[in-house]
Parts: structure tokens; sequence; C-alpha cells
């Protein structure tokens, strides 16, 4: 079997994971909105294994995507390894296993966010501690070691000032860096920075789990530490999609590739330095958190997100507007996830501003940004891609018929969904919450009224899915 | 590694308040000077409680500790709103109700419905359950222990603890957090807490930037070390191969 045949078998099995997860990962979700809304009955403990369960996959699934993404077009640039890409999966596979054992057997239930030191407060299985550490432990490994081999495989063909487009800085330069080559490298830099947080963190955790005492960590560090890794990877796995959205949106849509230019090189090497700084806004509450930090984290959550995106949005509508595009279910996807992806940013910037934070925080605008810039940025980046490595496996285009009503009632859903979590949040009402008090009034319709959305949006993607799906599995039975 | 790098920062603390806090206090049988024979939670359920711990032959602390108490808590500045019920409670098995009396006669809280004076056959029970170790020295015939103050909330748990004569903020912040207003708080360094990111000066309250901070720039170092090796491994094939101008889209 050649290569390609072999990367393109190996990421329709990708995709059919990610999106059998994605499914099962949106129905805990929808489980846990009619929770808080009283219309169904869940003990805590399942629901808080829920939200564990839920967090983790969701924030695994769409980090693997996007890797899974810019690794299949990286193939266009250098030679990417198969047997780093199977790697991944294995130990991606193992670790969810792993992930779902804890809290589904296990009835670990701390949140994705696995606060120090709640992992050593069992009010679960024993095992169950240990075990989902060592599951993080495991997807992270596997992902380290395939970000480490694709930066490899670019730095084979672009020296590191070219892979980070320095060039363009100044004029009369004769080497252009792809966009996609730029933020590819920049994001995986990130990538590798997060996951080696999450190494030491594990470490720490272990060193303490098993000093039987005599060793006990700082929660202050342990706080940093865990939002250096949760906060940046998902940041990252954002920017992967972006990376396939440089790629693809041209190309779909019948218009020539974006060009390196000074702005969006700047843009984007901006964006290593402070994402990997902005993280510090989830410690505004934490008064022994210097002040300086504090500050640094509000200036960096703005300077994270402005200039990539604003850059992104300004190069998309430069495409698209008032030029000839030819429209497919791919570029729908893309442009709404950039719409979704600066709806999702401001939430967040707004939330990022120290003044405001002392209202938001915590409250259910925190899930309104993050599931604005995941479920309609992230994913429909991710789902663009799908839907064009499908066509590009059997070089067969799916008629546009129904593609603007799939697009129409995705964004019913989706954002209805997450307007139901901004209004929560205006209100103040607490996130992380089993059951609300009736003294959080409002907060029962708006729970149920996001879980009716959200089977709107699961609906829509689960008609998105099917072609992709279909073509996927046909993917297999293709030899040479 | 990790442990012998940060022994340098670790500093001999013992911070008992730390012990049994968010821990459900033993709901033994008290007897008071004003109601007779009574539960611990017949007390709490009621309103928060702070239990201040005596004993009538005290010789030491408990007679300061008690009128220290008394007056920071009027000079708290405590407002209606804020309920509470402080019991003065021996811990010492010998100790009669009538002595007890006697002793709130002293401070004039005969009549006050804000403090209990009791007793208890069940200290041992009580003071496990608090975190609370007096000694007994046969010597002086006195106990050794602590002038300790435990805020119970009115569900029976240890909120808060305070040891030591304390100033009206202390007793302040206590009230108001066994009223359910928001106090800040932080877990200090204990005996084994290594790599912190601070180190701080109780007694100049200076603040230090300490190893533990280090490790959250070690992963970005890292792995703009991984980067780096990788460039510079690759930089002398790339120096005989050709640059490529232009992307070849498949």
């Amino acid at each position: 079997m050649n290569n390609i045949l072999k990367l393109k078998k190996i990421t329709s099995a990708w995709i059919l994971a990610i999106l059998l997860l994605f499914v099962l990962a949106i129905s805990f979700g929808i489980t846990m909105r009619f929770n808080q809304a009283n219309d169904i009955k869940l003990s805590p403990v399942t629901f808080y294994s829920l939200m564990t369960t839920h967090g983790v996959t969701m924030v695994g699934i769409w980090v693997v995507a996007g890797m899974m993404a810019v690794n299949y077009l990286l193939s266009r640039y250098v030679k990417v390894s198969n047997g780093l890409n199977l790697f991944a999966m294995a130990l991606t596979v193992i670790g969810v296993v792993m992930l779902w054992l804890t809290t589904f057997v296990g009835h670990y239930h701390t949140g994705w966010t696995f606060l120090y030191p709640l992992p050593f407060y069992t009010a679960w299985e024993k095992w169950a501690t240990p075990v989902f550490l060592l599951s993080l432990g495991v997807l992270g490994i596997g992902w380290f070691v395939w970000s480490v081999g694709m930066l490899w495989q670019i730095l084979k063909r672009y020296s590191l000032p070219q892979a980070f487009a320095w060039q363009h800085f100044k004029k009369g330069h004769t080497v252009e860096t792809p966009p996609f080559i730029l933020i590819t490298t920049v994001t995986l830099v990130g990538v590798i920075a997060c996951l080696l947080t999450a190494v030491l963190l594990l470490i720490l955790y272990f060193a303490e789990y098993f000093s039987k005492g005599t060793f006990t960590n700082d929660a202050l560090l342990m706080k940093n530490l865990t939002y250096f890794f949760g906060h940046t990877i998902i940041n990252e796995a954002l920017y992967l999609g972006v990376a396939t959205l440089y790629e693809l949106l041209p190309e779909v849509s019948g218009r020539p590739k974006f060009k390196m230019t000074w702005y969006v090189a700047v843009a984007w090497n901006c964006t290593l330095l402070f994402v990997l700084t902005a993280f510090f806004h989830h410690l505004y509450m934490d008064f022994a958190q210097p002040q300086s930090f504090q500050i640094i984290g509000q200036v960096a959550s703005y300077f994270a997100s402005l200039p990539s995106a604003s850059v992104t949005a300004f190069s998309v509508i430069v495409l698209i507007y008032k030029n000839p595009v030819k429209w497919s279910l791919t570029n729908l996807l893309f442009v709404v996830g950039v719409a979704g992806w600066l709806i999702g940013g401001i939430g967040a910037v707004i939330d990022a501003t120290i003044s405001n934070n002392f209202v938001l925080h915590n409250t259910l605008w925190v899930p309104a940004h993050f599931h604005t810039y995941n479920a309609m940025g992230n994913v429909l980046f991710s789902l663009a891609f799908f839907n064009w490595a499908a066509k590009d496996f059997q070089g067969i285009a799916s008629p546009l018929r129904y593609d603007k009503t799939k697009i129409f009632w995705l964004m019913v859903g989706g954002f209805g969904f997450v307007l139901m979590f901004y209004i929560g949040g205006a209100y103040s009402i607490p996130r992380r919450y089993a059951e609300y008090p009736n003294e959080f009034t409002n907060a029962k319709l708006l729970a149920s009224a996001g879980a009716w959305f959200a089977i709107i949006y699961l609906w829509a993607i689960i008609v998105i899915l099917f072609n992709i799906v279909m073509k996927c599995i046909k993917m297999f039975s293709v030899s040479e | 590694m990790i442990c012998l790098f940060s022994k340098a920062q670790v500093k001999k603390y013992n911070y008992s308040e730390e012990s049994r806090v968010y821990q459900q206090v033993a709901d033994i049988t008290i007897s008071t000077n004003s109601d007779g024979i009574k539960k611990l939670s017949d007390l709490y359920s009621e309103s928060p409680l702070i239990i201040a711990f005596v004993y009538t032959r005290c010789i030491g602390i408990c007679n300061p500790f008690l009128a220290e108490l008394s007056q920071n808590i009027s000079l708290s500045g405590t407002d209606a709103k804020q309920h509470y019920k402080v019991l003065v409670l021996s811990f010492d098995t010998s100790d009669r109700v009538e002595d007890m009396n006697k002793l709130a006669a002293r401070f004039n809280f005969e009549n006050n419905k804000h403090w209990i004076f009791a007793t208890t056959q069940q200290a041992d029970i009580l003071n496990k359950s608090v975190g609370f170790n007096p000694i007994w020295d046969g010597s002086r015939m006195q106990f050794d222990h602590e002038a300790l103050l435990v805020g119970i909330n009115q569900y029976g748990y240890v909120v808060k603890k305070l040891t030591g004569l304390r100033n009206p903020d202390d007793i302040s912040l206590l009230l108001r957090e066994l009223n359910g207003v928001f106090v800040a708080s932080y877990q200090l360094p204990g005996n084994n807490s290594l790599l912190s990111c601070f180190t701080y000066n109780p007694a100049t309250g200076e603040r230090k930037i300490s190893l533990g901070l280090l490790l959250l720039i070690a992963p970005f170092v890292f792995s703009l070390v991984i980067v780096f090796i990788m460039a510079i491994i690759m930089n002398r094939r790339l120096k005989n191969t050709a640059v490529p101008h232009h992307y070849a889209g498949t």
C-alpha cells in the first residue's frame, strides 16, 4: 500500500473515531443541561462524572482533529510519518478508554480541570485518581511525539526563520512561507510547550500521590500549571483548525491561495508568545497571585486573540466579498466557523477584562464563550476539513442542494444553545451546578431551552456527518 | 530530585489552624448554664457557633483569652445581621456547671444571650473532631493547651480555627465567614509543602518569587530548546538542498 493511500485510511479512521466520540460527548452535554433544568434526575456523582467525561473528551478530540487535519495537509509540503500517526492514534484510543473507565466505572468526577487538591479527595474508587492521571499521560505522550515529528518534518524543508516567516518582516525576500506552514509551526511549538507543562503537572501529582504525605504541592503553582496546560491546548487546537482554513478555504472557493504578508507573519508570531501567558486570566480570583501577573493575563488575552482573529477575518472577507465564490458545505462551514470564533473570542475578551471578571467569573458566561468558539468555531473548521477530506478520498463532490439548509439548522441550534449560556451569564447564574436552587429563577428554563437547541445542533451535525461517515467507511475497502 | 532541589525553601511551620477545617464536628452532649442538657447540634442549628476551649482551674491563658475574646467581639464591628453564639466549653471533665456559672459571672455574661457556658463528659470526642490536643501535666495539675477558637457553621462543619490571642480584625473575619460572607483565604505552606510560587515572611508581610515559579517558565524554555536543537540539526541538511521558492500544492 502506498503512503498516500495509507494516510487516507488512517485519516478516515481518525475521522470516524472523532465523530463517534463527538456525538456521544454532545449527548452527555445535553443530558447535563436537562438535569440542570430538572427535566430529568441524575445523581450528583453521575452529573459530575458526565461533566468530566464531556470536558476531557471534547478537548481531546478537537486537539487530535486539528492535529490529524494539519498532518494530512502537511503531506502537500513535506513527507509525513504514517507510523507516528498510527502511534498517536493507538495511544489516543488507550487514553480515552482509560479515561472513560475512570469516570463511568470508577465514578471519578473532578471536572476536566482536576484542580489540585481535588483528585486526592477521593469520593470515587481509589484506583480512579491514578488511572485518570495516567490516561492524561498516555494521551499527552502520543500527541507530544506526534507534534515533535511534524515539526521535525517542517524543519527538514524550511529553516527556523522561514518556518516562522521572519523573512516577511522585510522587503526583498525571495522565499515565501505558506501561511499554513507558519500557523502550523507556531501552533505546534505551543502544543509542545503545553504538553510539557502537562508532564510536569502529572509528575507533581504522582510525587504527592506516592509520597504518603511527605511531599505536598503548592496549590497556586498547581493551578497555574493546570491552566497553562488546559487553556493553552484548547486555544492551540483552535489555531490548528485555522491553519486548515488558510489552506483549504481559497482552494474550495475557487479563489487564489492566501499569500503570506508581513502583517499575517507578525500576527501569528505574536500569537505564539501571547497565547502562552493568556492563561493568567483564570487566576484573577486568586489574590495570592501577584497583581503584575493579573495585568499580564489581561493584556496577553487581548494580544493573543485580536491580531490572529482580525487578520483571519480580514483575509476571509477580502476572499469572498464581491468575488465569485464556489459555495459548498466546506466553505460554508469555514465562514460560519470564523463568525463563531469571533463571537466567542469577543465573549472571551470581555470575561478576560479584570473589571468584568468580578461579575462574570464562574458564571454561565464562561461556558458560553468557550462553547461559541469551539462548537461554532473550531468544530466547524474540523467538520469542513472532514467534508473536504471525504471528497478528496474519493473525488466525489456532494450536491449543494441541502447544504444551506443544514447550515441554517446548525446555526439555529448552535447559536441558540450558546445564547442560553450567555443570558445565564448575564443573570450571574453560576456554572458547574448539578441542580439549580429556586433562587436562580431563570436557570432551569434557560437550561431546558439550551438542551433543546443542542438537540437541533446535534441533529444538524448528524445530517452533515452522514455523507462524511459513508465516504470514510468506503475508504477502507479501497485498494491500490 | 524535585524534593532535593526545593528542600532549601522549606520552613518549619506548625499551622494547626488548618487541621479538621471543613470536617463535621462531633455532636456531643453538653450541660449548659442556661438551658440544661443539650446536644451541640441544638446550638449550631440555631445560629453559627464559636467554641472557646477553657477550664476553670486554669491559671494560664484561659482568663486572658476570654477577656480578650469578649473585648474583641465588641470591637469587631459585628452588626445585628451577624448571628452567632459563643460557647465557652470546659474540656476538663472534672468541671461542673456551677464552676462555669461562676466563670460566666466573673465576665458578666450570665444574662447575655450570645454567650453560653457549658461542660461535657465527651470532651475527648469533641477535641478529636476539631483537632484540639490538650495534654495533662500531672506535676503542675494543669493542662498544656493552646487558646483555641473554633467556628462551626449551621450545618455542623468546622469553618475556621483561630489559635492564640487574636485581634478584632481576625474575630471579625471569623464572624463574617460563619455568617456566609465571602472571606478570602489561601492554603499556607506546611512542613511538606515544596516548590511554592512565593515565600512569605509572616513578620514583614514580604513576598518573594520562589523556585516553584520557575517551573512555569520551564515548559516554554524546554520547548524552544527542542525546536532549536531540531533546527540546528536540519540546518546542515538545508544548506545542501534547494530552498523552496513557493510551495507546490498537490
